[in-house]
Parts: structure tokens; C-alpha cells; sequence
């Protein structure tokens, strides 16, 4: 009888596990299906949207903005320092152009506003492809700066009409764009992932945790639906351990790393399908960090795996990044 | 120093077997998308769609994470799902169409109410 009701107890956090599980993997593929698998669909409902000719509404900016150009910005340097040579800008048609005033450098390309104005940017940035191909056309010109002295990375769609758009930005943001570059002198952004193999850390709990221990030694003489419980029982400790001894590790590099930059980033992990990534990823920090200690990152870095090899844990260090995770906390005029 | 094969630099020096020989797609859209100083230029692009389209990519990024916080672990038992039988991968099959029926309806529903108020028109 109680061995019964063991089994039911036993039973029940199993299909709540299992509904949820599949609860998730429906989500994940909606999500999925909406941010990478819909721009056939919206590319027609573009279509469709094109033909049913948009209310008269007359003089409105995306009249305006059918045709004719437009500057697209990259980022902001000090003048005086080491300009990139002859880059491709987002768009094939226009190379990457420095526009300096105020002692102040704005890399900038022509843009044809049937792509990006107002309306079709809305539309392409909804496309995945395109999004792609435009955002790793921005991030290339930004690492092209890089070389130079520092750089202040624009948010991507940062537009302006004509020249005259970029120097009134200029004089009113000049002040806080020069003090972003002074902060920003003689330091890099990198990014750290920490990559761990699930397998490991439960292999890990299991030898680490007495009370995991315990459980396996009582569990070995049990049998039938009072073993099934006991079996859950330590699944569930386990998982505990699991997830304690992940945080632990997620902690300490971050720590570590901490210490070493003169400034840090969390950010949340990745997913796999966007990134590719092998294992559980655990920790994805930007740090900014002195040119100069470029070396003692990589050391630190090695000297972590090494650390914490027997948890399965692996480190991948991205960059030189254009400081992106360093100047988004003091944004700009009011959009 | 290049000891390691996890510590891998970017470019096409990156060490074969990873799948990110050229940098990553998450690692670019994370940065432009959501980091980087926002200056006002002089083309508003609607600030709506482009946050609708960062919290799904964010939604993307992150859910690996959100599952954890919810204590799955679907990543372990992909193939335990499919093991699920016919019944349960048709179960997911409707539902999938279900959802991407809502979807679409909602985007149509947005668009017509985008119209109605004239959004993407001079809106400030």
C-alpha cells in the first residue's frame, strides 16, 4: 500500500517535469519560427502591404524618403588619430567616409533611402538575412577603427540626412562623446564565455556532495516503487548539487575577471542556435580591459580552465570588440 | 599561450572544429542591437519595431537561461522528447500551427492598429 502511494508521489513530479519540458520545446520553436524562420512570410506580408498602396496621407516622411540619400553613422573618434583606411560601408555602393569637426571624427557612408528610410528599415530589420548582413557590415568597419586610437561604437540606425544632420549632433553630444573616448583610451572590450559540459558538474556533484553520497549508498539497497522514489529523489539532489556548484563557478571567473578589467558586463547567456555553442554556456561578461594586460587576461584565463578542469569547464575568449558594452549606460539625447 | 583550445581569438585564425570560425551571429546582434551609444540621428526609425525585434532576439539569447530558471533542462533531453511517440509529436505539430496562427494574427492585428494611429507618421 504505501509502496502504491511511494509510486504515485514518485510518478507525479515525473509528468510535471515532462509537461513542462514539452511546454518549453513548443515555445522555443515559436520563438524560433518568429525571429528566423517567418521572413519568407514576411517578406510577403511586405508584399501584400506594398500593394494595398498606404493610406493618402500625404506628406509624410516616408514620401519624402522614397528616394534620395541618407548618412549612415558607425562611430566617433578623436581627430588627430590614425583613420581607418578605405572601408565597405552597409551599403555596396558607398565606401566608409570620415567627417570631422570639433575636433571630433564621425565615420559615416551614403545610404539610399528605398533601403533604409523610415519605412523599409522597419520592414528589413525584421528580416534576419538582412539584419545579418548589415549588422556584421557595421561591425566590421567598427573593428576596421579599431586599429586607430578609441572609438565610441554607435547603436546600429543611427541616420542622419546630410552632413549638417551629423555636425549638429556633434555639437550637441561633443561633450559626452569626449569624455567616452578619454574613458575608453588605451582600453579594449573582450568577451568571456564560460562553457561547461553538464555531464561533468553532475559527475562532480556526485563525488563532492556527502548527501548525494548518502542517498546512492541506501539507494543501492532498495527495491521496487520505494527504489523509484529514492532513485527521483536523488535525480532531484543531484540536480541541486548541480546547479550550486554551476553557480559557484559562474561566480568565481566572473569574480576574477573582474578584478583583472577596469569595468565588467554580464550579459545572458546565448542561445545555441544563434551562437553554436557546445555544452551549457554558464557566464557571457564583456570586461574592458588596459591594452597592456592583454597577456595577464589570456594567463588568467588559462589559469581558470585549468582551475576548475575537473568540473568540464572551458573559457572562450572573443575580441578586440569595439567598446559596445562600455558606452551604452551613458546614452544620448533623448531620441 | 595558445595552449588551449577553448581560448579561441576571433577571425580566421580561430581554431578549426568551432563553430564560430568567423565571429558569431549572437555575439554581433547582442552588441549592435543592444549596446553601443544611442545618439539621435535624424531619421527616427520606429523605436517599437526595433524593440519588439530586440526582446525576441533577447528572448532568443536568453532562453536557455530562462529554462534554467524554470528548472528544465530541455537541452539534456531533446532526444527523450522525440521519444515521446507519434501521439506527442503530433500533440506539438497542432500546437505549433496554433501558434503561428496567433502570431500571424496578432502581427495583422498590430499592423491595423499601427495604421489606425498613424505610427511611423510624425509621432512624436
Amino acid at each position: 500500500m504505501t509502496d502504491l502511494a511511494d509510486w504515485a508521489r514518485g510518478r507525479a513530479p515525473e509528468l510535471l517535469e515532462r509537461a513542462e519540458r514539452e511546454a518549453v520545446a513548443i515555445l522555443r520553436d515559436a520563438l524560433l519560427d518568429a525571429a528566423l524562420g517567418d521572413r519568407a512570410r514576411d517578406r510577403e506580408a511586405g508584399r501584400r502591404r506594398a500593394r494595398q498602396a498606404p493610406p493618402a496621407a500625404a506628406a509624410t516622411p516616408s514620401k519624402r524618403e522614397a528616394q534620395g540619400h541618407a548618412l549612415w553613422a558607425y562611430c566617433v573618434l578623436r581627430a588627430g588619430d590614425p583613420l581607418p583606411g578605405r572601408l565597405p560601408g552597409v551599403h555596396p555602393d558607398a565606401p566608409v567616409e570620415p567627417l570631422e569637426d570639433d575636433g571630433l571624427v564621425v565615420l559615416t557612408s551614403r545610404i539610399p533611402l528605398a533601403e533604409f528610410g523610415e519605412e523599409p528599415l522597419r520592414e528589413n530589420l525584421n528580416d534576419l538575412s538582412w539584419l545579418e548582413r548589415v549588422a556584421r557590415a557595421h561591425e566590421s568597419v567598427l573593428e576596421g577603427a579599431l586599429t586607430g586610437g578609441p572609438i565610441v561604437p554607435l547603436r546600429l540606425c543611427t541616420i542622419f540626412t546630410d552632413e549638417a544632420g551629423v555636425r549638429t549632433m556633434l555639437a550637441r553630444d561633443g561633450r559626452q562623446l569626449r569624455e567616452a573616448l578619454e574613458r575608453l583610451d588605451g582600453r579594449r572590450e573582450w568577451g568571456v564565455k564560460l562553457l561547461v559540459d553538464r555531464d561533468a558538474l553532475a559527475a562532480a556533484a556526485r563525488e563532492r556532495s556527502p548527501e548525494v553520497a548518502a542517498l546512492q549508498d541506501e539507494a543501492a539497497e532498495r527495491s521496487g516503487g520505494g527504489a523509484y522514489m529514492h532513485e527521483r529523489r536523488l535525480e532531484r539532489l543531484v540536480g541541486e548539487v548541480v546547479d550550486r556548484l554551476a553557480a559557484e563557478l559562474a561566480d568565481d571567473v566572473h569574480a576574477r575577471l573582474g578584478d583583472w578589467a577596469a569595468d565588467s558586463v554580464l550579459n545572458p547567456p546565448q542561445n545555441r542556435e544563434l551562437s553554436g555553442h557546445e555544452g551549457e554556456m554558464l557566464l557571457n561578461g564583456a570586461y574592458l580591459v588596459e591594452i597592456e594586460r592583454t597577456d595577464g587576461l589570456r594567463r588568467l584565463l588559462h589559469e581558470l580552465e585549468d582551475r576548475h578542469k575537473e568540473l568540464g569547464a572551458r573559457l572562450q575568449l572573443t575580441g578586440p570588440w569595439p567598446p559596445y558594452n562600455f558606452v551604452s549606460r551613458e546614452a544620448g539625447a533623448p531620441a | 599561450m595558445e595552449g588551449s583550445r577553448y581560448l579561441t581569438p576571433r577571425g580566421p585564425t580561430a581554431l578549426p572544429g568551432h563553430p564560430d570560425s568567423a565571429t558569431n551571429l549572437a555575439d554581433i546582434l547582442e552588441r549592435v542591437l543592444d549596446k553601443g551609444i544611442v545618439i539621435a540621428g535624424d531619421i527616427q526609425i520606429n523605436l517599437l519595431d526595433i524593440e519588439l525585434l530586440t526582446i525576441k532576439l533577447r528572448l532568443l539569447i536568453a532562453s536557455v537561461d530562462r529554462a534554467r530558471e524554470m528548472g528544465i533542462n530541455w537541452w539534456e533531453s531533446d532526444t527523450s522528447l522525440q521519444a515521446g511517440g507519434p501521439a506527442d509529436m503530433e500533440m506539438l505539430d497542432t500546437e505549433r500551427e496554433q501558434l503561428e496562427r496567433e502570431n500571424r494574427e496578432l502581427k495583422q492585428r498590430l499592423e491595423r492598429i499601427e495604421r489606425q494611429l498613424g505610427v511611423g507618421e510624425a509621432s512624436s
